[in-house]
């Protein structure tokens, strides 16, 4: 039988377009520091920010801003409607000595950060499940407000009981 | 593996070295003024870049100092075009690479740059400044070709 490396999840954070706060629950204690709702709130805009940045200092970027600069002589980088080589990416991984943080951003601009243990393993999988069911639980809820916190109690029960499973693999 | 870029910040958060081992940006260097306006953007994004990798890795560190505890340190960070590599020293000394994806930690690179090169020819310099403003100290043969060699023979 396939055994699963084990991983352990230690929270989610879900940030909104704009760069606030709509959800972040902690699943295992003892992973991460206990920080106030205050400090996530200043964490989820710092890395809001952050991950603006990371996506413009892509280092292979001069090379295709000249080559655009030159043909459409648009100075700048301002990417015109007809020349879009491929989406900027920013941050999608964070390694440091205690953790590891996965960043999964929408397409819309919503991004997911989930917070595991260092351990290389199946995190993506994890993710996409995550984001099947905000798309089931929260989008779908008629009652959710766009771009608001997160409340539904579905989408709570739902992702407690699969993160649950993970964690005591 | 290849490495993009590699830059020195002190303690007073100035970039006091940095270095590109890209080819298209070494081609592109020597001939600003031809591109015209987009020369002049060019060069200035090389400028502002040690900046916003500055930023980018200050903000990062005191995050993850923050969730994962003091002795927690900030490694590295992908994208799906890059990695970042960090390392610190207990000087406040930040050594930043920028390699492509693929690449395996970087930190014991980074670590031997500093104790090999770093020590042995900038700190170990008689005529080298105690602060390095403005890069003083740091541009010396010894120490760049040394790094040059050591970052190509990783190539």
């Amino acid at each position: 039988m396939f055994v699963f490396p084990h991983v352990t999840v230690f929270a989610l954070i879900i940030i909104n377009k704009a760069g606030g706060l709509i959800y972040n629950r902690t699943f295992h204690e003892g992973g991460l520091n206990k920080i106030s709702t205050n400090d996530y709130l200043v964490l989820a805009g710092t890395f809001h920010g952050v991950h603006a940045i990371t996506a413009r200092l892509n280092p292979l970027r001069p090379a295709s801003t000249a080559k655009r600069s030159s043909t459409s002589s648009v100075t700048g980088g301002g990417s015109g409607p007809l020349t879009r080589p491929e989406l900027p990416s920013g941050l999608e991984v964070l390694e440091t000595e205690n953790f590891r943080m996965q960043c999964f951003a929408t397409l819309t601009g919503t991004k997911f950060l989930l917070f595991t243990d260092t351990t290389q393993a199946n995190v993506d999988l994890t993710m996409r499940r995550v984001y099947e069911m905000y798309t089931d639980y929260v989008m779908k809820n008629p009652f959710y407000q766009l771009e608001m916190p997160v409340r539904c109690d579905m989408f709570d029960r739902k992702l407690g009981s699969y993160i649950r499973e993970i964690n005591n693999r | 593996m290849v490495v993009y870029s590699f830059y020195i910040f002190d303690r007073h958060t100035e970039c006091i070295y940095s270095k590109t081992w890209l080819p298209s940006f070494s081609s592109a260097d020597p001939s600003p003024p031809a591109g015209g306006g987009g020369g002049t953007t060019l060069r200035a994004s090389t400028a502002d870049d040690a900046k916003l990798i500055f930023g980018t890795v200050f903000s990062l560190r005191n995050m993850v100092r923050k969730l994962g505890g003091d002795n927690d340190a900030f490694v590295s960070y992908r994208t799906a075009h890059y990695k970042l590599h960090f390392y610190e020293t207990a000087s406040s000394l930040r050594l930043v690479m920028l390699t492509d994806t693929a690449t395996l930690s970087m930190r014991n690179v980074l670590h031997q740059i500093y104790i090999n090169l770093w020590v042995e020819y900038v700190v170990k310099n008689p005529l080298s400044p105690v602060e390095h403003k403005g890069g003083a100290g740091v541009r010396n043969e010894m120490f760049e070709m040394g790094l040059d060699q050591f970052v190509r023979g990783l190539m």
